[in-house]
């Protein structure tokens, strides 16, 4: 179904590439450190800029005639005004209400006719808008896409049906979903409810009800300028043809002041070190635990590319030490770790679990304490690290394998500020995490950073007391 | 395929046999993968009664350990070549594959191999998945989706193994013997039934010598052939309470089955009509005109080769009657009169266009291939396909639509706390 959902980058870049979203991570660096004669960049991307800022990228692939067009706008609900959390959702599902040439509703008939298909997604870092479609309709769907990029119509009468159909994509999400609402409350009590990070990308309900069309208004033209936006081509196009496709459609976009990005630094202490909720629809107790954690943008991207190896081997399935210690020694059905180091500003690194029925949750919690505080005495071992490095890195060439991996992944990286190399060799940079880098960023994290421990719980299960 | 035009598309299937199995194969020697796809007929339809999920928990059971592997010995040999190996039970079938980069290949026919032939069935594996398969058997009913689902197919098939979960109950999964996983796949994985796709960097010669060492040594016969499905049992609207904000809808009737002359006109019709996306009518009144849904859809599924119409949406509970009225109104408009000309010439433009769309990726080329054999296609199927679709006339889709769609007999299961029903 062409529906526009509100996805984070994560969830995006696993359908795409069907690689833990853990693989994908890319870094500051201009060139990869400790590349061996045998690397070679992943997709082989060629990038240009035009006079108006508008940054280009092209992934050519000539397997099928087919071509996947991505435009990524620098700006999520990250971006969100005060008070107003959803407006970049928002506005991405009115970007489908009409523009100069194309009428409101058309965009994806016209696709469609065309034997192609559209979508769209609204991550905390990025919105992006796009379409696959048989080679020779590139020009179609580029006319389209610039069009809007030039000037949405935004119709008024088209909000409130629209706000309706976002209210029910909030309640089809989150809240129907006892853990998705969970999840919501979790992130809000380690940033803080109104703070960019610790919002829901789609919004509080209040917050989507009062967005006004002049909000939406105010973030395109502060936001949607071509200097705040790459356009990732994949797929069967040569680049002297592209070159000129894109200056016909997009070059005479003028150049707009961009609002950059202004997200404040993460508070000191979470809003609440410690969330318990019981629900009468839960049946199954959940652990979660998020600590502030640095991103490639954000502290130490050094310690970011360590963190995603650090997530591994602490979290990632089966030989794990978490699958070691809780769920093969029957206290835990699973039992996780996760860590996205491609974002901007603070990051989260975050524990997961689920106590079997017949386990206390207060045991349960005791054994992670038990294994953390270990793991942050001794650090890892140098064979668990080359393990998860190994397995982490085995197949990024997988990545080649459909249209939709790189231009997700080139496009966001740019987007959030990031080089085409960190993408193109994060093999390496993976690689050249060492020993001393993992075991000082785990320390960074789990010694010190704020931290949130949440339960979420069935009915008359006593809630664990936690560690003082 | 990179020199194909428009028009001119097209996919080059071969067969490939070897050992006594017929295997399709696309071969893709543009990137470095292989994606290889299997099924047998079966899966949960063949699970005994009390034994609720034993296909799909024997299935999970492959990937904990083999031969001189323990679990996880076995995963790390996985994932240190990166292999993606899953077995998986469906409604109406067993099913196997991998993709991996071309380098792992031997490597992945061996551990695919050792899995089928001898898994170990380890006792501390054994808890650990029954754990893990309790805890998410309750967890999904932990929505108003998870509840409408699990009601949804045991309301329209009450006497049929279709109408059970096919990942299995909490209580089931708890009893499970031991021996019932050894038994799923002694009466499953046979010489007979087994259908087989491939797609990637392998050519054909390759592949005859890898099939027979993947799919050695099967038992002769085939697995025993499950009950046929009754036919859809129209139950009405069943509401299932649930407390939350929204609800649930999950609806459907009887559709065609895969060998009616009809399928591929009602393929049309359908789309038009509630799978198109943003391009259908129940998209259009239900989402565009009145904000009511997120999204609506539907469209065919097929069980044992029989088909039934199954849709869903999720709207506020006061809205769920209007939205149900909206849907119904939509189904009867269509059965009455079939679609429009325009409607007609942008569904084909939209089926024929996008041919080239699903043929991007390996293991979706694979799976596609298996999709067709599982249906019964011969090989030129979709070489084909471009001019059936043309022939298919206004006054054709009209008819079909009114053999096929009954908005009297949409049954609907809600779950959620639903006014005005």
């Amino acid at each position: 179904m062409q529906v526009m959902p509100s996805m984070t980058r994560r969830t995006t870049i696993a359908a795409a590439a069907a690689l833990p979203a853990t693989l994908v991570a890319p870094a500051l660096h201009a060139s990869p450190p400790a590349a061996s004669p045998g690397d070679r960049p992943l997709f082989g991307a060629s990038a240009w800029t035009l006079p108006n800022g508008l940054r280009v990228v092209l992934a050519e692939s000539r397997r099928v005639p087919v071509v996947a067009h991505y435009l990524f706008y620098a700006a999520g609900a990250g971006e969100d005004a005060p008070g107003k959390s959803g407006t970049a959702h928002f506005l991405e599902h009115m970007m489908f209400k009409g523009s100069s040439k194309v009428a409101p509703g058309a965009f994806s008939l016209v696709v469609a006719r065309e034997g192609g298909q559209d979508n769209a997604f609204t991550s905390r870092d990025v919105t992006a808008y796009h379409q696959t479609v048989e080679a020779s309709r590139l020009p179609l769907v580029m006319g389209m896409e610039a069009d809007r990029f030039a000037g949405p119509l935004l119709p008024p009468e088209t909000i409130e049906p629209e706000r309706s159909v976002i209210l029910e994509e909030r309640r089809q999400r989150t809240d129907s979903s006892p853990r998705a609402r969970f999840y919501e409350a979790f992130e809000a009590a380690l940033f803080g409810p109104e703070s960019w990070r610790g919002r829901p990308i789609i919004g509080w309900e209040s917050d989507i009800r009062a967005i006004e069309r002049d909000d939406l208004q105010t973030f395109y033209s502060r936001r949607y300028a071509p200097g705040n936006a790459v356009l990732v081509v994949a797929g069967d196009v040569t680049e002297a043809r592209l070159r000129a496709l894109v200056e016909e459609h997009y070059g005479s976009i003028p150049a707009r002041p961009v609002t950059p990005r202004d997200r404040a630094a993460p508070a000191a202490a979470p809003t609440e070190a410690r969330l318990i909720r019981h629900d009468p629809n839960v049946r199954e107790a959940s652990f979660l635990r998020s600590a502030m954690a640095p991103t490639l943008t954000w502290g130490s991207p050094q310690a970011a590319w360590a963190l995603e190896a650090v997530a591994h081997l602490l979290g990632g399935g089966q030989g794990s030490r978490m699958h070691r210690a809780l769920v093969e020694t029957g206290l835990a059905t699973s039992a996780g770790a996760g860590f996205d180091s491609e974002a901007v500003g603070v990051g989260a690194f975050m524990l997961s679990a689920t106590p079997r029925p017949d386990v206390a949750p207060e045991r349960l919690e005791v054994a992670i304490d038990a294994l953390i505080d270990r793991l942050v005495q001794e650090g890892p071992s140098e064979a668990e690290l080359a393990r998860s490095i190994r397995q982490m890195t085995a197949g990024a060439l997988l990545a080649l394998d459909g249209l939709g991996a790189a231009p997700r992944l080139l496009g966001s990286a740019l987007a959030c500020g990031l080089s085409l190399e960190t993408v193109e060799y994060w093999p390496a940079h993976l690689r050249a995490v060492t020993l001393a880098q993992a075991t000082a960023a785990l320390r960074g994290v789990f010694a010190g950073a704020p931290t949130t421990t949440g339960w979420l719980l069935p009915e008359g299960v006593p809630a664990p007391r936690g560690r003082a | 395929m990179s020199d194909a035009t428009p028009s001119g598309f097209s996919l080059p299937i071969q067969t490939v046999a070897a050992g006594g199995i017929n295997a399709w194969l696309v071969e893709d020697h543009a990137v470095p993968v292989v994606s290889i796809a299997w099924s047998w007929p079966g899966g949960a339809a063949l699970d005994p009664p009390g034994q609720e999920g034993a296909a799909a928990f024997a299935a999970a059971m492959l990937l904990e350990g083999a031969g001189t592997l323990p679990a996880t010995e076995f995963a790390d040999a996985l994932r240190d070549t990166a292999i993606g190996l899953s077995f998986g039970a469906d409604r109406d079938s067993f099913e196997g594959g991998f993709r991996c980069l071309t380098q792992a290949l031997p490597e992945a026919i061996r551990l695919a191999r050792l899995a089928m032939r001898s898994p170990r069935f380890d006792a501390d594996a054994l808890t650990r998945v029954r754990a893990r398969g309790v805890a998410a058997a309750r967890r999904a009913l932990e929505t108003p989706r998870g509840q409408a689902a699990r009601a949804f197919w045991a309301a329209a098939y009450p006497d049929h193994p279709a109408g059970r979960s096919v990942s299995g109950t909490p209580e089931s999964l708890a009893a499970m013997p031991a021996e019932a996983l050894p038994a799923v796949l002694a009466r499953q994985l046979r010489q007979d039934g087994l259908l087989v796709a491939v797609a990637g960097d392998i050519t054909a010669a390759e592949l005859t010598s890898w099939l027979g060492q993947l799919f050695a040594d099967l038992p002769p016969g085939a697995p025993p052939a499950p009950a046929r499905l009754p036919a859809f049992r129209d139950f009405g609207t069943k509401v299932i309470e649930v407390a939350s904000p929204q609800s649930s809808v999950i609806f459907g009737q009887d559709g065609l089955a895969a060998r009616d002359p009809d399928w591929e006109a009602a393929q049309v019709v359908l789309r038009i009509l509630a799978g198109g996306g943003f391009a259908s009518r129940l998209m259009h009144a239900v989402r565009e005109t009145r904000g009511l849904a997120y999204g609506i859809g539907a469209g065919l599924d097929l069980v044992f080769g029989e088909g039934v119409i199954i849709g869903s949406v999720a709207t506020e509970n006061a809205r769920v009657a209007e939205t149900m009225k909206v849907t119904r109104d939509e189904w009867a408009r269509m059965a009455k009169d079939g679609p429009t000309e325009a409607e007609r010439a942008d569904a084909l433009a939209y089926l024929t266009g996008s041919m080239p769309l699903q043929f991007t990726d390996s293991r979706r080329i694979a799976d596609t291939l298996l999709a067709l054999r599982r249906n019964d296609r011969p090989l030129d199927w979709l070489a084909n396909r471009p001019a059936r679709l043309a022939a298919l006339d206004q006054a054709r889709l009209a008819a079909v639509a009114r053999r096929l769609l009954r908005p009297e007999a949409l049954a609907a299961v809600v779950a959620g706390q639903p006014q005005g029903l």
